[in-house]
């Protein structure tokens, strides 16, 4: 088990960047998942310390060793693929066994170790069959069943639930949770799911066009993102934005009047802050024409089940509220939206977040 | 009348009428004329095998007289194991030495393409002209690798003389020409194997030559059997390229089945002993063909 550091890494595929100059530590015993859209560059910097890729420039290293152009095999990880890369032609017993034969592990310790990693899996009844006759959810355990049989210094996963049904997405995601938790071991995890990157890291690294974003707890992500675009990215719905002006008191966004305190009024005027950002959660519907509210219109309203979202039309562009259940309007009726800009960020027009959403408030 | 029984009375029902006749009629050109070129050759060579000729000429039916006397027949026996270890020992040539060059040209790098166009040509040659060339290359008086021996100072080099030089001289010839063929199927099998497995043993820790042992020959196997008996049926059959280096000679060192066959049938006009050979030979490449494919489903995982 060792920390994992990317230090100036890039790597292009003919004229094409796919990572800009990547420095990203992961600590020892952390999981860290790297997230943003495809082709962000996420997949490209896990290859390349699995070593099946090389980078251009920059320099990998895990615990202290670098390993920047050591052969796979040498770097002592264990690596989970998205299409889970199972060994057709052998057994689920061949397969997980497979790390330790190459290590000359003799057959009586492979079939302990085999044995308890089945049992901790729960595939025990699977170990005489052929990948092909598995379901996907089963490969996917026995994709992670080898991964975990030996002590790698560190896990790699690429997308490993991104083939499985929403459902089993779920189950899995708590139980490769509890798994590395229990292992301790270093982790990486390529996703591009949000829910998967908040829900199970220690460590939520984004990443846009080869560019790192952020690298933040789950919580500090969410609530204190770093630029316009992880604060859009993560979240679902995601984070409204709408350009803003300051008046004389308070701010206006959309034809509405907003208060601000002073000091985040003195703050924003000082950076040039152009948009205002608020979660769909900060923002409650009011009765239309009401003082400190915007008026809009109501676009659509999609009952969730648990919680209602409404997507109010304003001048300058939508805000998506997210409200009580059993929440009702009809399509195009007038609609008041107010927020408290304590919770609200503010982007400059490069997207950087100038001023960030107030600490919460006691009491409430 | 209503919309919908205006557009019955045009709707046609399935499996009435030229529906049913015309799947036969499309097929019975091609029918007819398998049976003409396939079907009633081989039956008019099983009835042949089953008659005594003299001249030429059938004069009697002898049952299976000439299916026994093959196993009494010295030269039969004879060209059935120059047969078998020219087959055996030019097939096991070919497979691998056409592995490791696909395994070779499977990998990306620069002149690839070309390489791969190369290897190919000695398959598209005609198999005459190809053997006409190794006779040039094999005769003794000015042939190259005489002319090279000599030029090194050595004296000229015997190849077709020798029995057992005239037999790997035609094996030569057969890796040398069917090669590609081998390396063709391979490569496209290699090519057409999924990445990421590969991957994982990389990551899992295996060297280049355990990957090789441990994931490519097996994944390659069904491919590779596939290879191995479509040369080997192929090979039973060769006739040509002897024929035009060695005819069988010196003595009978060269002499396979096809070329006992040829000459029983067309020097000595023993044409019911021919056809007799013949459907025997035919026999056992069946009976390898289908030993072959048991043992290719035996080898691919349900």
């Amino acid at each position: 088990m060792s920390a994992v550091t990317f230090s100036g890494v890039e790597k292009s595929f003919g004229s094409v960047a796919a990572l800009r100059s990547l420095d990203l530590a992961v600590p020892d015993h952390a999981f860290l998942a790297l997230l943003g859209p495809s082709g962000c560059g996420k997949t490209t910097a896990l290859r390349i310390l699995a070593g099946l890729e090389l980078p251009t420039a920059g320099k990998v290293s895990i615990g202290d060793r670098d390993v920047t152009r050591l052969q796979p095999r040498d770097r002592d990880i264990a690596m989970v693929f998205q299409s889970y890369a199972l060994y057709p032609h052998m057994t689920v017993y061949d397969n997980i066994r497979y790390p330790l034969r190459i290590r000359n592990m003799s057959e009586s310790e492979c079939r302990k170790k085999v044995t308890d990693v089945a049992a901790t899996l729960e595939i025990g009844h699977l170990l005489d069959r052929f990948p092909r006759q598995l379901s996907g959810g089963q490969r996917q355990r026995i994709a992670l069943a080898r991964a975990i049989v030996r002590d790698p210094a560190a896990f790699l996963m690429d997308e490993p639930l991104s083939n499985l049904d929403a459902r089993l997405r779920m189950t899995m995601r708590g139980e490769i949770k509890r798994l590395c938790h229990s292992l301790g071991t270093t982790t990486l995890y390529v996703t591009h799911d949000q829910a998967e990157a908040l829900t199970m890291a220690d460590l939520v690294a984004v990443m846009r066009d080869g560019v790192l974003q952020q690298v933040a707890p789950p919580a500090e992500i969410y609530d204190q993102p770093a630029n316009r675009f992880v604060a859009t990215f993560v979240g679902v719905p995601p984070m409204n934005v709408l350009p803003v002006e300051f008046g004389r008191d308070g701010i206006q966004v959309a034809g509405g009047v907003l208060g601000l305190s002073d000091d985040r009024r003195t703050a924003c005027l000082k950076a040039g802050v152009s948009d205002v950002g608020i979660r769909p959660e900060d923002v409650e519907l009011v009765a239309p024409n009401q003082p400190n509210a915007l008026n809009g219109e109501v676009y659509v309203v999609e009952p969730m089940g648990n919680e209602t979202l409404v997507d109010v039309r304003v001048s300058t562009g939508r805000l998506v509220v997210r409200t009580r259940r059993g929440f009702t309007a009809a399509i195009g009726s007038a609609a008041g939206v107010a927020f408290d800009t304590h919770n609200a960020c503010f982007f400059d027009a490069q997207g950087l977040t100038r001023v960030h959403r107030a600490p919460s408030k006691g009491g409430e | 009348m209503s919309v919908v029984a205006r557009l019955s009375a045009n709707v046609r029902r399935q499996g009435e009428g030229l529906d049913l006749a015309l799947p036969y009629l499309l097929l019975a050109p091609a029918v007819l004329f398998a049976f003409a070129v396939l079907v009633y050759p081989i039956w008019d060579g099983i009835r042949a095998s089953t008659m005594s000729y003299r001249y030429g000429k059938a004069v009697g039916w002898v049952g299976f007289d000439n299916y026994t006397r093959l196993w009494s027949d010295p030269q039969f026996l004879n060209a059935l194991w120059v047969t078998v270890s020219f087959v055996a020992l030019a097939v096991a040539f070919e497979t691998v030495l056409g592995l490791a060059l696909a395994l070779f040209c499977a990998n990306e790098f620069r002149g690839v393409r070309l390489l791969r166009g190369i290897l190919i040509i000695p398959m598209v040659i005609t198999p005459v002209v190809v053997a006409i060339v190794f006779r040039l290359i094999y005769a003794s008086d000015a042939g190259m690798l005489t002319v090279v021996s000599q030029s090194l100072g050595g004296g000229p080099v015997e190849i077709l003389g020798h029995p057992a030089r005239a037999f790997l001289g035609l094996v030569a010839l057969d890796v040398w020409e069917w090669t590609p063929l081998e390396f063709l199927i391979l490569l496209a099998g290699i090519q057409s194997l999924p990445v990421e497995p590969f991957e994982a043993a990389r990551v899992d820790g295996a060297s280049p030559w355990r990957v090789l042992l441990d994931h490519t020959l097996p994944m390659l196997k069904p491919v590779l059997a596939i290879a191995i008996v479509l040369r080997t049926i192929d090979a039973f059959g060769t006739f040509d390229q002897v024929f035009v280096l060695t005819r069988g000679g010196p003595g009978e060192a060269t002499k396979l089945l096809s070329i006992y066959g040829y000459d029983t049938a067309f020097k000595f006009q023993d044409t019911g002993y021919a056809a007799a050979l013949f459907v025997t030979m035919g026999l056992l490449i069946l009976a390898a063909a289908l030993a072959a494919v048991r043992i290719m489903k035996g080898m691919t995982p349900p």
